[in-house]
């Protein structure tokens, strides 16, 4: 038989019993349908996560705080401890294995001035041989320090705020490619010497990052050593006393960031630190509940697929056995008319693939018609699902099912192949019918 | 037609045995004749005398216990099951006393259904079919299914089906066994008709002594074992003569395309 004959011959007999053959393409299309669904959720699952973890960090990063939290084996807060994060504690974390990069991190506050204008900020000064390795953003303008110039202040790409002149309470935009600003540390936490001048660093050298919707955003990040330097400098300033305090700061770090060189050993390397008398915090320690929850999720969803696309082959297998039955005779007669066993095969397999195919392109269209109504009025159900255990909150806007270019073709292979191998046996049956047989069956 | 006296279908011992539990039943008993081609010949007995099965095992249907059956020079109980296939739609029809329609399809789609098998194209096998249709008297009853047409119609399609591929041998199992006389009668002109116009060879079943008369030859068959073999050959032959076969056929065109519909059922 040529394929197109094929073809008609298969499409004509589904078409002759059009209940039946719409039955079974309707289980076909509720199995298929639940698989996308599964996968898209788990794509938009994936993507939520995504947003999260860009918006507080990387999955893989471990903070040592100085305040470090302490927390139950259920995640619940049990209380504080403070830390003393010295250059000791920083060799020995480096020493851990898993390890991949490590900065102390001082934080500093300050103000910026415009003339009259000013504006408060806050400073990060971590190891610029480390930013790479923390996943910093791309610079709109700038460049990130190097070795001959670290004196470089990275903007966040919300910074600066608006300066305000408190006598006259205005406010004022700067632009900080041109204008001329300086920057100097609080005056009110240590008193002047006051025969030495004002610290007042005029700012310069100036990058800004790109827009990161994270921490990024907020502060003034730069080389822990320039700012050593110039914290320094500002000590230099300051009474004896208040010297001798203030250059005290730099001896403990605000923090210790590290970064694990897989996910997987988050976990291991916090178990270390503990082991050294230090709380740590990561980010992967709050997600763990959520993450454990919407696998849970998809796969209890993904086991409903599986189990209805399994109902759908037994349903196409019973089709092809009951239709090998009717047509018992038809068989047989085409056999005699000399019919090559593998034209019979063929035209049952094809029967079933059809099933198969007529099922999963159904389904792949219902799939994203279920997308779509998932993303606009799932917000309750998939809302608390995936956010569950978190303590981010809700993600505004938030895509719970993704449908990714694969999946359709994915789904309709699956249930092309499912129909192909649940006629396989049903086909193989027809052929060994025997002609004389099948001639005889009445009907 | 280079050889009148050419043996197209050897029977050479031919046995066959049903199991039935423990009890054996010889249906075809060492039976042993030779068909000459384009010769009608009948097998004519009793029902349960065995000449159904002896027809099935001529034409591969049924497996042989004993024996060989050549056809055009070949063992066809040595054939694969692809090569048997091939073979049956290059040189073998089939005219089966229920008919054997497809009752899905219309007149014209069964007849055309030998050619799907052999590949040939639908234009080509449309033309051929349609003509066939005409060639039986059906030519206004193409479209219709074969729940539509009476007994008589149906088995025209059916020797339009088994005709269409000009195949060198038609098997005829009872082909008038569920037909009344007449129609009996119209059907038997068709298949002998044609089939003399292109030199055929018609090996046919049947029970019936009036229907044995339109044979060229007739192997009675008891018991599974040939009784007797009558030519009717000779007897005819001076007859036949008068007549050409081209003069006859177109006669039997119009002849059937004047023929009544009957009652279906």
């Amino acid at each position: 038989m040529k394929i197109s004959d094929l073809l008609r011959m298969g499409l004509r007999s589904l078409f002759r019993r059009k209940v039946r053959t719409i039955l079974t393409v309707l289980g076909v299309v509720i199995g298929c349908l639940f698989i996308i669904i599964t996968i898209s959720i788990g794509h938009g699952m994936d993507k939520s996560f995504e947003t999260q973890v860009k918006e507080y960090g990387s999955l893989t990063a471990i903070t040592v705080s100085k305040y470090g939290m302490i927390y139950d084996e259920n995640g619940n807060w049990a209380g504080s401890q403070d830390q003393k994060l010295d250059k000791d504690l920083l060799e020995k974390i480096k020493a851990i294995d898993h390890v991949r990069a490590v900065t102390p991190v001082l934080s500093g506050e300050g103000e910026l001035w415009s003339g009259k204008y000013r504006s408060g900020i806050g400073i990060m000064a971590m190891d610029m041989a480390s930013f790479d390795d923390f996943e910093f953003p791309e610079l709109v303008y700038g460049e990130y320090p190097t070795e001959e110039d670290n004196s470089t202040m990275i903007f966040g790409h919300y910074l600066p705020w608006e300066f305000y002149d408190q006598y006259y309470r205005s406010f004022k935009q700067v632009d900080l490619e041109k204008d001329q600003l300086v920057f100097k540390f609080y005056n009110w936490q240590y008193k002047r010497n006051e025969r030495k001048r004002e610290f007042v660093l005029p700012v310069k050298n100036i990058a800004k990052m790109e827009e990161t919707k994270s921490n990024f955003d907020y502060n003034i990040y730069m080389d822990i050593d320039y700012f050593e330097k110039i914290y320094l400098q500002y000590c230099n300033t300051l009474t004896l006393d208040d010297r001798k305090k203030a250059i005290k700061v730099l001896d403990e770090y605000q923090e210790i960031r590290l970064n694990v060189d897989n996910i997987d050993n988050v976990e291991e390397v916090q178990d270390k630190i503990k082991e050294l008398g230090f709380q740590s915090e990561s980010l992967l320690q709050f997600l763990k509940p959520t993450i454990e929850a919407s696998k849970t999720l998809q796969l209890i969803f993904f086991f409903l697929g599986a189990v209805s696309m399994f109902v759908s082959a037994i349903s196409i297998a019973n089709t092809m056995v009951m239709s090998i039955y009717e047509r018992t005779k038809e068989i047989g007669v085409m056999k005699v008319l000399g019919c090559v066993v593998k034209d019979i095969r063929l035209l049952f397999l094809f029967e079933a693939g059809m099933i198969g195919f007529l099922g999963g392109v159904t389904g792949v269209g219902l799939g994203y018609l279920a997308s779509y109504l998932i993303n606009k009025y799932g917000q309750p159900l998939f809302g608390a699902l995936m956010t569950g255990g978190s303590p981010m909150g809700d993600v505004a806007g938030a895509t719970y099912s993704i449908i990714p270019l694969y999946l359709p073709v994915l789904g309709l292979s699956i249930s092309v192949v499912v129909g192909l191998l649940s006629g396989y046996f049903p086909a193989r049956r027809a052929t060994k019918i025997s002609a004389i047989e099948a001639m005889r069956t009445e009907n | 037609m280079k050889n009148k006296n050419e043996n197209i279908i050897e029977v050479k011992n031919a046995k066959k045995i049903y199991r039935m539990g423990k009890e054996k039943i010889v249906a075809v008993d060492d039976v042993s004749f030779t068909v000459k081609k384009g010769e009608f010949c009948c097998l004519y007995g009793a029902s349960g005398s065995g000449k159904s099965t002896l027809l099935n095992l001529m034409a591969g249907i049924e497996k042989l216990t004993g024996g060989q059956i050549i056809i055009k020079g070949r063992n066809i109980h040595r054939m694969s099951e692809k090569g048997l296939a091939k073979f049956r739609q290059n040189s073998l029809g089939f005219v089966f006393q229920s008919y054997n329609l497809l009752n899905s399809m219309t007149a014209l789609e069964n007849v055309e259904l030998p050619l799907i098998f052999k590949h040939m194209n639908r234009k080509r096998r449309r033309r051929l079919a349609r003509q066939m249709l005409i060639n039986v008297g059906l030519g206004d009853r193409q479209k219709h299914k074969p729940k539509e047409m009476s007994g008589g119609q149906q088995q025209r399609v059916g020797i339009a089906r088994a005709f269409v591929s000009n195949p060198e041998i038609v098997f005829a199992d009872e082909p008038t066994g569920n037909l009344d006389s007449k129609t009996s009668k119209e059907v038997m002109d068709i298949i002998k008709n044609m089939a003399k116009a292109n030199n055929q060879t018609i090996v046919m079943v049947t029970h019936d002594k009036d229907l044995a008369e339109y044979a060229d030859r007739i192997i009675h068959i008891f018991d599974g074992r040939i009784e007797e073999i009558v030519d009717l050959k000779k007897e005819k032959a001076i007859e036949q003569e008068e007549l050409e076969p081209d003069q006859e056929l177109s006669d039997a065109y119009i002849e059937g395309g004047v023929i009544p519909a009957e009652n279906p059922g």
